[in-house]
């Protein structure tokens, strides 16, 4: 799986969804290869679209966003679609809030889900993967230490469980870049920390591109090197986490940190 | 936020009084009466021919209440053959109807002009009744069972379709959001994250429509679509009301096993 991770550069990359409201404002931001950002901000400041935006999810509506060797642009330009958007999609894993998984078929199926862009349409339909592709699969479970559970259905997993099989699902696609769209939220801390370990730890040894979002500003600040605070759309902070702090959070937040915006004193409640 | 609420606004901590309802619901029983009373004297409903006719009752139910179990063996081809027509049937309109279903879903089909014109063809087959259609078969191919099976995959292909992509519809989009993601067409995500999730679903589909064959299948002959239909028909028309008796007697038989056989599957499946 050795394969290094792309940079990643929004060019005044905007998003205003249909009803008007403004999802990104212009956003310039680069991101080297192999960096671990961690995206924070109240519901509703934009964390999610940036994310989205990079593997096409959300469409941009004007600006650039170059991924690799690809570039996703606006209404205005060239719009990436099709096999090309689909290429670019394939180097790009994508862990999810809600996991997202298939759970009334196998582990082992959910993680073959990741090789999906390299299999021929009629392999797809029979369900008759490549050998090579099974083997991918195992390895990305072994990588995040699941693989006991390859042939179980995926709903008898707990939560913590099945967010590292989507993990795993991301880590076969062979990506050089993973997005976490609120990896954590749907778990206690503990788990939490288990799924940002695995995280940080492929972003350290396989030297993945790592954009993840977070709700709590502590587990933002302990997993990733760089923090960037979003609020209504553009960027208020782009820093290390030490440099974040009790001003930084009021320019993102809008108000002092609680108890609300940290996991741990969350857990003590 | 207190000084937001509305001076004359309930504080939310009181119990509200029960709503008022009743006689919105009475008025809809007196219109519901009036319509059918209306329409029962559209048709000329003639009560009274019950009280003419009775002797006729009396001496068909005597017959039908009488089976003739000695006419068992003649009637076991036309029983197997309607088995057969509701087992083919049941399996070619599910093969056909998967991908369709996938078509007739919004949730599984991007394409809003393709999903338009496979949503509108499905309720075309849908609004004819199987007997039409068996008798139209009958017309084009001729009497007999090949009629009747594509009369009955048509039947079989609306109904599929039509609870299959419901199912899709209400389906959760996570698995296949996750699968688009890491680059899959339509028809890949498709396949490996919606199928599995509905695959019990369909399952129970199928044979909710074996069931519905069996009891079709006997009905789809009296036109010629072969099964026991035919039998049934050829009996009737010459009042061997005894004969008829043991037909009606093994229809009984075989639906009431086979839909028991059918339930018990169905409830392991979802």
């Amino acid at each position: 799986m050795e394969r290094t991770g792309a940079d990643i550069r929004f060019e005044n990359a905007t998003v205003t969804y249909p009803n008007g409201h403004a999802g990104l404002k212009g956003i310039t931001l680069d991101i080297p290869a192999g960096q671990m950002v961690g995206v924070v901000g109240l519901s509703g400041a934009g964390k999610s679209t940036l994310v989205r935006t990079i593997n096409g999810l959300v469409p941009l509506s004007a600006g650039s966003i170059a991924v690799g060797g690809h570039t996703l642009t606006g209404r205005g330009g060239t719009q990436l679609r099709g096999r090309e958007l689909r290429e670019l999609r394939s180097n790009v894993g994508m862990v999810f809030q809600s996991f997202n998984l298939a759970k009334r078929t196998t582990v082992i199926n959910n993680v073959l889900m990741g090789r999906l862009y390299h299999s021929p349409a009629w392999r797809t339909l029979l369900g008759a993967w490549k050998n090579d592709d099974v083997e991918l699969a195992m390895r990305a479970l072994e990588r995040v230490e699941i693989v006991g559970k390859a042939y179980e259905p995926a709903a008898s997993l707990s939560g913590g469980q099945q967010q590292r099989v989507a993990i795993a699902r991301a880590l076969a696609q062979r990506p050089q870049v993973i997005l976490a769209d609120e990896p954590v939220a749907s778990l206690d801390p503990p788990t939490s920390h288990v799924v940002m370990r695995d995280l940080a730890r492929i972003n350290a040894e396989l030297g993945i591109t790592v954009v993840v979002n977070l709700h709590f500003l502590d587990l933002a600040r302990t997993y990733s090197e760089r923090l960037i605070g979003m609020r209504a759309g553009e960027i208020v902070f782009d820093g290390t986490g030490a440099e974040a702090d009790e001003a930084v959070f009021e320019s993102i937040y809008g108000r002092s940190l609680t108890a609300e915006d940290v996991l741990e004193a969350r857990a003590e409640l | 936020m207190s000084q937001a609420a509305a001076p004359s606004a309930p504080y939310m901590g009181q119990r509200p009084s029960k709503p008022r309802r009743g006689r919105p619901t009475a008025a809809a029983v007196v219109v519901l009466a009036a319509i059918t009373v209306w329409a029962g004297l559209g048709v000329g409903v003639d009560l009274a021919a019950i009280g003419r006719n009775w002797q006729n009752a009396v001496v068909n139910t005597t017959q039908l209440l009488q089976p003739d179990y000695a006419f068992f063996p003649k009637t076991i081809p036309a029983l197997l053959e309607t088995l057969n027509m509701a087992v083919i049937a049941t399996f070619i309109g599910s093969l056909l109807s998967v991908p369709l279903a996938f078509l007739a879903s919004r949730a599984t089909n991007p394409n809003a002009p393709l999903l338009g014109a496979v949503r509108f063809g499905m309720n075309l087959i849908r609004s004819v009744p199987d007997i039409l259609y068996a008798a139209i078969l009958v017309a084009v191919v001729g009497v007999g069972a090949l009629s009747g099976i594509m009369a009955l995959v048509l039947f079989n292909v609306g109904i599929i379709v039509k609870l299959v992509s419901e199912a899709l519809d209400a389906e959760d989009l996570g698995a296949q959001e996750a699968a688009l993601a890491a680059g899959a067409t339509w028809t890949g995500a498709n396949r490996s994250a919606m199928l599995p999730q509905i695959l019990p679903s369909l399952a129970s589909q199928v044979l909710y429509t074996f069931e519905i064959n069996i009891r079709a299948s006997t009905v789809i002959g009296l036109v010629g679509a072969g099964g026991l239909g035919i039998l049934i028909d050829n009996v009737r028309s010459f009042f061997r009301y005894h004969e008829l008796s043991l037909i009606i007697l093994e229809i009984l038989v075989m639906v009431l096993v086979l839909e028991a056989l059918s339930s018990a599957l169905r409830k392991r499946l979802v």
